[in-house]
Parts: C-alpha cells; sequence; structure tokens
C-alpha cells in the first residue's frame, strides 16, 4: 500500500465541558469529525484509514461511518493511552504503508488541497506550520527564559511521514520508555534526525479544543466552506 | 444525464411535475413513486417517453424501513440521484377533538417521516455532486388552518425541514427548494371542496412550471425559501 492515514479521535470532552467529547459535537450541522471524513473521502489514492479513538466511542464513529457509505475504506479502532500511543496502534492497524498521513478529527477546516499538497509531496517528511504571531516565554509561576519567535513553528496537522521511519521512531521511543511525545515531527526528528520539511500553514485550518472556538468555527464555516457572509 | 426521483406521482401536482420535466432533455431516467399502480400507469401514459428511461413503482410511503432498499437500488440502477421531488401527501381534515391517531399517524408518516427518510437516502448519494431537492409543502402549513391541524402542521414540518437543510446540505452544493402551493385543482382538492369549480383555480400544471423553473440548471438564487405559488382570481367585473 503507497499511503494510508491515521486519524486521531482520542478527546474526551474535557476541556470542552461537555458530556460527549468533542469530535462529536455538532459543528456547522454535523459532528465535528465528519468534516474531517468528508475531505479524506475525496483521496481516492488514500488507500486505508485508520481513526483511534476510546473505547466507548469506537460503535459510534463506525455507525458515523456506516451512515456515509464509507465503512468500507475506513475503520475504527480503539486508540492508546496517550496520543503516541494511539498514532502507533493506527499504524500497526494499517500495516505495511510507504506513506502515513497523520491528522486530527478535531481540525475540520483542513482542505482536500492541503492532504494533496503533502500526499504529493516530494519529500518523505512534510509537516504544515505557521508563524507564530504572539511572543513565547519559558516558565510556568515565574518566566526562566525567553526564546526566539522567530526560530519557531506552529505546528499543525495533517503531517506526512516515511511510514518506515516513523514507526522506527516509535520503536525507539517504546524501547526508551517514552510516551510522552505530543505530537509526531517531533518524536521523528529526535530519534531518526530525519529531514522534515515544513510547508506554510493556514489560519483556518484551527484545531477545536475550546468553548470558543465552536463560534469562531462556525465563522470559518460560513466564511470560508459556504463562501458566504451572513447577509 | 440525470435521474429524478418523483413521489406522488400518480395523480395531480407530481403527475402534472412528471409530465412536464419529462419534456426536458438532461433528464433521462424518471423514478415515479406512489401508492396506485393504475394511477401511475396513466402518469406515465402522458409523459415524453422518447429516450427515456421511466420506472414507475407502486409503493407505500408510510413503510418508511422499505425506503433505504428501494433508493440504493435506484442509484445501482441508474448510477446516481440528480433530482428529488418530495410531492406525495396526505390530507385528512378534522377538528382537533376529532382527529384520530390514525388520522395523525398517516398524515405524519406520508407528509413528514417519509420525506425525511427518503431524503436522508438520496443524499448519501447526491452529496458528491450538485443536484437539487424540491419539498411540495402548502400554504397550509404558513397560515392557521382550524380543523386542518394535522395536515397543516404536519406542513409546517416541511417548511422548517427546507430551511434547515437548505443550510445543512450547502456544503455539498445540493439546493433544497419548498413550494407551498395555494388552491390547486387537484383530486384532493376535489374531495375537500366539492362546490369549488376547478377551472377557476390554479391548475396543477401551473406549479409543475414552477417546479420546472426552480430545478432548472440555471435557477441558482432560490433556495432556502418558503416560495408561495397561488394563482389570484380572475378580478370580478
Amino acid at each position: 500500500m503507497k499511503n494510508g492515514m491515521v486519524i486521531l479521535a482520542g478527546g474526551i470532552g474535557k476541556r470542552m465541558n461537555k458530556p460527549i467529547p468533542k469530535q462529536f459535537l455538532i459543528l456547522a450541522g454535523k459532528p465535528i469529525i465528519v468534516h474531517v471524513l468528508e475531505k479524506v473521502e475525496q483521496l481516492t489514492d488514500v488507500e486505508r484509514v485508520v481513526i483511534t479513538c476510546p473505547a466507548e466511542y469506537v460503535a459510534q464513529t463506525q455507525t458515523l461511518l456506516e451512515h456515509r457509505n464509507l465503512a468500507g475504506r475506513f475503520c475504527c479502532i480503539e486508540g492508546g493511552q496517550t496520543r503516541q500511543e494511539s498514532v502507533y496502534k493506527g499504524m500497526l492497524e494499517l500495516g505495511e504503508c510507504e506513506n502515513v498521513v497523520i491528522h486530527e478529527a478535531v481540525r475540520p477546516f483542513v482542505t482536500v488541497a492541503e492532504f494533496r499538497v503533502l500526499i504529493d509531496s516530494e519529500y518523505d517528511n512534510v509537516i504544515y506550520g505557521s508563524r507564530i504571531p504572539f511572543t513565547v516565554l519559558a516558565g510556568h509561576e515565574y518566566v526562566e527564559d525567553t526564546l526566539e519567535r522567530s526560530r519557531l513553528v506552529n505546528v499543525q496537522l495533517p503531517q506526512k511521514f516515511n511510514a518506515g521511519q516513523l514507526k522506527a521512531a516509535h520503536d525507539s521511543a517504546r524501547a526508551e520508555g517514552r510516551d510522552d511525545f505530543t505530537e509526531d515531527a517531533s518524536l521523528l526528528f529526535h530519534y531518526q534526525r530525519s529531514q522534515i520539511r515544513i510547508l506554510e500553514g493556514s489560519e483556518r485550518n484551527i484545531k477545536i479544543t475550546e468553548p470558543t472556538d465552536l463560534i469562531i468555527g462556525e465563522a470559518i464555516y460560513n466564511e470560508y466552506i459556504l463562501g458566504r457572509a451572513q447577509d | 444525464m440525470k435521474t429524478c426521483i418523483i413521489t406522488g406521482a400518480s395523480q395531480g401536482i407530481g403527475r402534472a411535475a412528471a409530465v412536464r420535466l419529462s419534456q426536458e432533455p438532461d433528464i433521462q431516467n424518471f423514478v415515479l413513486l406512489a401508492r396506485s399502480a393504475s394511477g401511475l400507469e396513466g402518469t406515465v401514459a402522458e409523459m415524453n417517453r422518447e429516450g427515456k428511461n421511466i420506472k414507475a413503482l407502486p409503493t407505500d410511503l408510510s413503510d418508511i424501513d422499505a425506503i433505504e432498499p428501494l433508493i440504493k437500488a435506484v442509484y445501482e440502477e441508474f448510477g446516481s440521484i440528480d433530482l428529488l421531488l418530495n410531492i406525495a401527501g396526505y390530507a385528512e381534515p378534522a377538528a382537533l377533538l376529532d382527529t384520530t391517531n390514525d388520522n395523525i399517524r398517516t398524515t405524519y408518516f406520508i407528509n413528514v417521516f417519509a420525506t425525511v427518510v427518503i431524503t436522508r437516502e438520496c443524499v448519501k448519494y447526491m452529496r458528491n455532486h450538485p443536484s437539487k431537492i424540491l419539498n411540495v409543502a402548502s400554504t397550509a402549513g404558513v397560515t392557521p388552518r382550524p380543523g386542518w391541524l394535522a395536515y397543516a402542521s404536519s406542513k409546517a414540518a416541511m417548511v422548517s425541514m427546507g430551511e434547515t437543510l437548505t443550510q445543512e446540505l450547502a456544503e455539498y452544493g445540493i439546493k433544497v427548494y419548498t413550494i407551498s402551493p395555494g388552491r390547486c385543482a387537484t383530486e384532493l382538492r376535489r374531495k375537500l371542496a366539492p362546490e369549488e369549480d376547478p377551472t377557476t383555480i390554479m391548475q396543477p400544471e401551473h406549479v409543475a412550471d414552477v417546479i420546472a423553473t426552480l430545478i432548472h440548471d440555471d435557477e441558482t438564487c432560490l433556495d432556502g425559501q418558503n416560495l408561495v405559488v397561488r394563482q389570484l382570481p380572475a378580478p370580478k367585473k
């Protein structure tokens, strides 16, 4: 298989303060994860798509797939205890593939074109990142250090990696007992020192995390997806 | 070439719409649904059949569980579903205290539940290409009609459904229209107002012309609103 994809849907709704995980919250008329699935559906050269989510939401996710006639190429499995473990389990479920694309269920405004650029990229490992428009400091209760903003990148998903290299990096992390990587470019770079190309991300590809993001999301949907501001 | 599904196609506005749309060169496949096999045969007989595939399927839409396999079979046979006209309707006017459970059940099953289910099933196959859905509600759905509770409230539900689906399906390029005909010389109207001269009111063909205009590719601006279709009586001299 040339291209596989892992979609991370591990949320449990804690930060949203809602009884259901945020990927199932309705945004612009449908569950947030469905926005993503409908984009991925159009990527016909992604041969298999594995969604990882908490065990208690596997059936609900599977039902969403069935309602949209997606159940063939897409499947849903129980994720891991950490994001890192969920990616690993997703890759195992995908099996042998050349490239693995990783995305999050709660970034609904990714475009088909953004996926295409990654998949068609000549680079094995390629991610999206955007400039950081605000000052970032190191520290918790007190400032411990300053960071040079111009050297930093706000990492966005989706990302594409050479599946063999990423699997090897995950194996190394597991061998060391590390499970604290919150993103895969950092994990791959840490263990493999692989060259990872950074492409300019988009402002609208936001991650729905806090309740305010739902309000912003509705505005983005109206303006960019439907192409109509409120009359 | 387009595939068009029409419910309630055995008489009245449904029949007139089928006949009118059979003149459209870009609609090749027609699926006509209604309970009455003989009524459907009559519709087919009036349609332009040249170069058209017309499938008349006697169907009881109140059996909503049968809709999913029906629509799947249509898609598998024709390869696309492009137009859905929800025209089937049921009316049994009665005052609240005379409205039986059977009346409210049948009215809602035909006018609301079947419309939701057939729309849901069609959208599964429509959502990857520009398509159109048109629902026939009624002026009874937007004005108070004492003595018509079940029918009027079910038509109000159709108006609401159209407004919601217009927004929900916009991303897929699916346009949703709702029209609310006023007095129209259908078999149903004849039953409800037997004393009325049907030649003095709007004809089903007038409504069919409006439907043809709306579902034409050139129409791009009118979805989302409930369009009242009525013919004012000729001025008295």
